[in-house]
């Protein structure tokens, strides 16, 4: 992790840049100035704010400390509560959001009938804006749409996705998972190509199973792959679903799709509640925070069995 | 050759069904797009018998398609050269020289990426606010700047870390100053790099919804993701023009992903190995 060697030491400095050896000096400072000043001012800066405002007053109390009533209405207000849940929710569903893109990427790995473009049309929604899929899918999953049409051929539904206060939320998580899966399949492949080839070969020679070849050999050889696929997909449920949120349901119906982000948002900008979505936001990174220890703490003892 | 007994194509089945489905989405909405109002009532799901472009140039004259387009190429472009430029030198300067407090900095740089926008973005609001910036282009450039530069300098310092030592040293022994250095022999360099993070970058702003709502509140300054959210009000029930709307709104991030696809995939993975 360090720099590798002293270059910008006096002792490769060539005479002639010596009178501006000062400007030489400061120049390091000049090159990462910009970067660490935006840096500070605008990502940092504001964190010490917001905790700070967390603690202050809306409204008629606006800039007094009320200590932690803030926190309290937030745990006072069901649209929170259902913030939460829905947070615990997304976290059951993590294993599923992993397994697919885990499993999808093992047969691309494995060179399956057609990997090339397999790859290519699975990445694909990746890089398209919450906004844009959230669109699509409203008119996918609208009542009398093309997934109620093709469930209905086979008998089923029709159900009221995006209408049902049980259903929408799931309905929501799994555009999510759908936009997003292929971005952890590229992470996925990127640790296959670590993975050493010779344990697959032998693991073949022996006769393994797929079923064995997977359990025994690829998840351990790809440990490091899967918990950092875990810890940036959930970070990834926290925080970029607001676009599928705004677009697809504005947190309805009867607040069912609330998560933390959307709740700060609407606080902010809508109830004109800046301390209330302050506390909010604290809670979300305090929420961001445990999820952080909790990947050092397992990368650590992971790290001690290697 | 398959490296593990595998039935193939027993996989391949419904893999292949799992891509149509990841496709459909788009399909269907093109279709619709092309459709009129009278057609896609009477049948939605049949394709469409003409392929007239009405509905586009409905959704880019007459909604305002063409002016949120413009807004969101001129931010983006503006955003993304900032942040190249600002983080490739803070990446040459973070990886390549020896200065008292480089380590804090670069660890003020990494704490930085795991702050996620929505636990700043009310007291970021105020600071922006206070500046004079609300609703104006340089807020919202200023905002995506900061936004991605902690990824940007991260992902060019580790890209520096790996330039062997002597290409640097020989062109300090000719003479160049530390900026010579940046900007004769790292800027090149770099090159593969900028165009890997450029993309990434540039798809993060394109795509974003949050940033702009917050930072631009008025109706024209919209940027044409925030657009597109406002057609779902406007045009409930000519769902054809909306359609049209959200095809506009993709197509330039197809188009990138079609030619691009390698470079968007090697940011995205240089990020996860690296980190």
């Amino acid at each position: 992790m360090r720099p590798v060697g002293g270059r910008g030491q006096p002792e490769n400095r060539p005479r002639r840049v010596r009178g501006g050896w000062r400007a030489e000096r400061l120049a390091p400072y000049v090159l990462v100035a910009p970067a660490v000043l935006i840096i500070v001012v605008l990502r940092l800066w504001p964190l010490v704010l917001g905790v700070n405002f967390s603690f202050t007053g809306d409204g008629e109390r606006n800039g007094t400390t009320v200590g932690l009533d803030n926190y309290v209405d937030l745990l006072d207000d069901p649209l929170f509560r259902t913030a939460l849940r829905n947070v615990a929710l997304l976290v059951l569903l993590l294993p599923v959001a992993v397994a697919i893109p885990g499993l999808l990427a093992t047969f691309i790995y494995l060179r399956v009938p057609g990997h090339r473009l397999f790859r290519s049309v699975y990445f694909f929604p990746a890089v398209l804006s919450p906004v844009i899929v959230g669109a699509i899918f409203n008119l996918l999953l609208a009542f009398d749409g093309p997934l109620n049409a093709i469930l209905g051929g086979l008998g089923i539904g029709p159900f009221d996705w995006l209408g049902n206060p049980h259903v929408a939320i799931f309905a929501v998580a799994g555009v999510h998972i759908w936009a997003t899966f292929g971005m952890a399949l590229v992470v996925f492949l990127a640790g296959f190509a670590t993975l050493d080839a010779a344990l697959l070969d032998a693991a073949r020679v022996d006769g393994a199973s797929l079923a064995q070849t997977i359990w025994h050999v690829i998840i351990p050889g790809l440990s490091r792959t899967i918990q950092f696929v875990f810890v940036t997909t959930l970070i990834g449920m926290l925080t970029s679903m607001f676009g599928l949120l705004y677009v697809m349901t504005s947190g309805g119906p009867e607040g069912s799709t609330y998560l933390p982000e959307y709740y700060i948002w609407v606080q902010q900008g809508q109830m004109n509640r800046p301390a209330l979505a302050s506390a909010a936001s604290t809670a979300l990174f305090m929420i961001m925070l445990v999820v952080g220890l909790l990947q050092i703490s397992v990368l650590r003892r992971a790290a001690r069995e290697d | 050759m398959s490296r593990v007994r595998l039935s193939g194509w027993l996989v391949a089945v419904p893999m292949a069904v799992l891509a149509m489905a990841t496709i459909y989405p788009l399909l269907f909405t093109a279709n619709v797009a092309m459709k009129t109002r009278r057609e896609y009532i009477l049948d939605r799901f049949s394709l469409t018998s003409t392929l007239h472009g009405e509905n586009l140039t409905t959704a880019w004259s007459s909604v305002g398609m063409a002016r949120y387009f413009l807004n969101s190429l001129v931010v983006v472009t503006c955003a993304v050269a900032l942040l190249l430029l600002i983080g490739s030198m803070a990446g040459f300067a973070l990886s390549q020289v020896r200065f008292r407090g480089s380590s804090t900095l670069f660890l003020v740089c990494l704490a930085a990426l795991f702050i996620p926008f929505q636990v700043i973005m009310v007291p970021l609001a105020r600071i922006m606010a206070d500046g004079g910036l609300i609703d104006t282009y340089p807020g919202l450039i200023l905002a995506y700047v900061a936004q991605f530069l902690p990824f940007t300098v991260f992902l060019m310092t580790s890209y520096y870390r790996a330039v062997p030592a002597e290409i640097i040293d020989a062109a300090r022994i000719d003479g160049n100053t530390l900026y010579g250095v940046y900007r004769r022999i790292m800027l090149p360099i770099g090159a593969p790099a900028l165009l890997s993070v450029g993309i990434l970058d540039a798809l993060f702003c394109w795509n974003d919804v949050l940033i702009s709502l917050l930072m631009m509140p008025s109706a024209d300054h919209r940027t044409l993701m925030v657009g597109v959210t406002a057609l779902r009000g406007q045009y409930s029930d000519d769902i054809p023009t909306f359609a049209a709307g959200v095809l506009i709104a993709a197509v330039p991030v197809l188009v990138t992903y079609l030619f691009l696809q390698r470079q968007i995939a090697d940011g995205v993975t240089a990020g996860a190995t690296k980190g």
